[in-house]
């Protein structure tokens, strides 16, 4: 045995990295199964037809694999219809926070007389307040204003839940664009508007990139508001729509909803490809109010 | 250099912010507080002053506990499962390895997906009969009878930890290995010539190094599991029963099924004192430690 000859420390040694390797692999081979099985299962049981959905006990494969449960999807479920209502709330909030963000922070960066300090404060003891405090009173606001049941009212409560965050980011990223910039443009005659968009914006893209993917998350996911402010079929968002259909437990509903989280799985993915390479790093992988 | 003119501009640049954060953020956290003094329905504008008989009321219903107690647990359970899992993960992922990145990608997924997304798969997985973990476990043996994972009261808040921390973990792991990668690796070097085996340098050099990040996103992960309201209520609705009732579906339901407008924003109330007691706590406590170092 090698143990016994003279080198046997650099054996043992390297007998060590071996097993720690192998564990190491070991180790992430069996995370990424634990945690990778969800996605694959749904995959698998989107093709299955009903009869092999309610399977008891489930069997692994699809026998008779289709595409029944994708049509299904479209013509029993509004599916569309929400897919396209989350899409006008989350782009519409996202473009404004993105606006009033960057403008707010840029003011909230370089200038400092009264009340901006308080403001900004403020903003921040927001951001720490819970949706369901902020929600009663949102829903007999919506009401007073007849806003009840619209787009409009989610738009508004989800582009004021992220402008706070949109604010102290964007506040942080203009304060490392340099100042002289700023000052070169306007000696070349720029106003302070001007100097903002020409100068200092296009430096703090990556910035507004971070706000807008954490903008657009926050209003795709998001569900409580929707729950209390959307009452009928024709504006209900993706989380609200998809899980009324989680309580009719109809032979048909797995099949359905399994195929739309595959697809709207792929548009995560889609978006996340588009967006990360041009993230700022670090600060706004913190920025999903998880 | 402030040019005249740019007062105004500010003024005007930050109006909009001001007037929607305040109009929609700041007044109603402020109107929750005189709903909290009044018997109030949803449909009128204005109810009668009762003074603090709703907090009476909240302080001497049994539900209230209940609820206080599952917050409890779900907290705990979460931060701590997620914490663990995530420091795991993360030191898992600083290894050198063949498909990392493809480890990396699958175990960073969740995270990336919609919540509904994350519900539908594991009520489906999680379903009595037809449901792939009961006949996975049965399968290579670990149980004899089906688990009624998330319709047992019993089981119901352990499910509903395991799906979030499926969910949420990777956030630790994203917030970790940023702090991990930045440790200079000379340290490293330096430690195994001194003959520090593999955990020693992970508590003599890692753990320093990435305390202050790892406390900080324990207390955001805290935060957010305190308001957490949707992936336990798609999950199971706040039940079965009670089971995983946590304060803000408490607020929910007192809202919006009872109409006990007044009782919901004590009970909002004295979450937001709760919420700040903890962060108080997490402060005091940061900074003695800063303080002795």
């Amino acid at each position: 045995m090698r143990r016994r000859e003279p080198g046997r420390y650099e054996a043992s040694l390297s007998l060590h990295t071996t097993t720690s390797r192998l564990a190491v692999y070991l180790l992430a081979f069996t995370a990424a199964v634990v945690i990778g099985f969800p996605f694959l299962w749904m995959i698998i049981c989107s093709f299955k037809p009903p009869s092999e959905l309610y399977n008891a006990p489930p069997l692994f494969w699809p026998v008779a694999a289709t595409l029944q449960n994708y049509a299904d999807l479209f013509i029993q479920t509004g599916f569309a219809r929400y897919f396209v209502n989350s899409l006008i709330v989350a782009i519409a909030s996202t473009a404004l926070s993105l606006f009033f963000g960057s403008i707010g922070g840029y003011v909230l960066a370089r200038f400092d007389f009264f009340g901006l300090a308080l403001f900004a404060g403020l903003s921040l003891l927001c951001y720490m307040l819970p949706e369901t405090l902020v929600v009663i009173p949102l829903y007999m606001l919506a009401s007073l204003l007849g806003l009840q049941d619209t787009l409009v009212s989610l738009v508004g409560a989800n582009t004021a839940f992220t402008l706070p965050f949109a604010l102290w980011f964007m506040r942080g990223y203009f304060r490392t664009v340099p100042i002289a910039y700023e000052e070169s443009a306007m000696l070349d005659g720029c106003n302070r508007f001007q100097t903002f968009w020409r100068i200092s914006l296009p430096i703090a893209l990556p910035g507004l990139v971070s706000v807008g993917v954490f903008a657009f998350n926050n209003a795709w996911n998001e569900y409580l508001f929707a729950l209390v402010l959307i009452s009928s079929e024709r504006n209900k968002t993706l989380p609200l729509g998809l899980s009324t259909w989680i309580g009719q437990d109809s032979i048909y509903s797995w099949g359905m909803l399994l195929s739309g989280s595959v697809l709207l799985t792929l548009f995560s993915v889609a978006l996340y490809a588009a967006t990360q390479s041009k993230l700022a790093p670090g600060l706004a992988d913190g920025g999903n109010k998880g | 250099m402030v040019h005249r003119g740019d007062r105004l501009f500010a003024a005007v640049a930050l109006l909009p912010s001001v007037a929607l954060v305040l109009m929609l953020i700041a007044v109603p956290a402020i109107a929750i507080f005189a709903l909290s003094v009044q018997e109030v329905s949803l449909g009128r504008a204005s109810g009668t002053f009762v003074g603090l008989a709703n907090f009476r009321a909240v302080l001497a219903s049994p539900d209230f506990y209940t609820a206080l107690i599952n917050t409890f647990i779900w907290v705990v359970g979460n931060v701590v499962f997620e914490m663990a899992l995530g420091l795991g993960l993360a030191l898992l992922l600083q290894q050198g390895f063949r498909f990392r990145s493809l480890a990396r990608a699958v175990i960073l997924a969740p995270y990336l997906l919609p919540t509904i997304v994350a519900v539908l798969v594991w009520r489906y997985m999680f379903d009595d009969i037809v449901g792939i973990v009961n006949r996975g476990l049965m399968v290579v043996g670990l149980i004899e009878r089906p688990l009624q994972w998330l319709t047992s009261p019993r089981m119901a808040m352990f499910s509903v930890i395991l799906v979030s921390t499926w969910k949420f973990a990777p956030f630790v792991v994203i917030a970790l290995l940023g702090i991990l990668q930045a440790i200079p690796l000379d340290q490293y070097d330096a430690a195994k010539l001194d003959g520090a085996n593999a955990f020693g340098r992970f508590l003599h050099i890692t753990l320093p190094h990435i305390l202050p990040v790892f406390l900080l996103t324990a207390l955001l992960r805290t935060i957010w599991s305190f308001h957490k309201f949707d992936i336990i209520y798609l999950l199971t609705g706040g039940g079965p029963i009670d089971a995983t009732t946590t304060l803000p579906i408490l607020v929910y339901f007192k809202a919006f099924h009872d109409f006990d407008v007044g009782g919901a924003a004590a009970v909002a109330l004295i979450m937001l004192a709760l919420i700040l007691a903890c962060l108080g706590v997490y402060f005091a406590l940061l900074r003695r430690s800063e303080r002795r170092l």
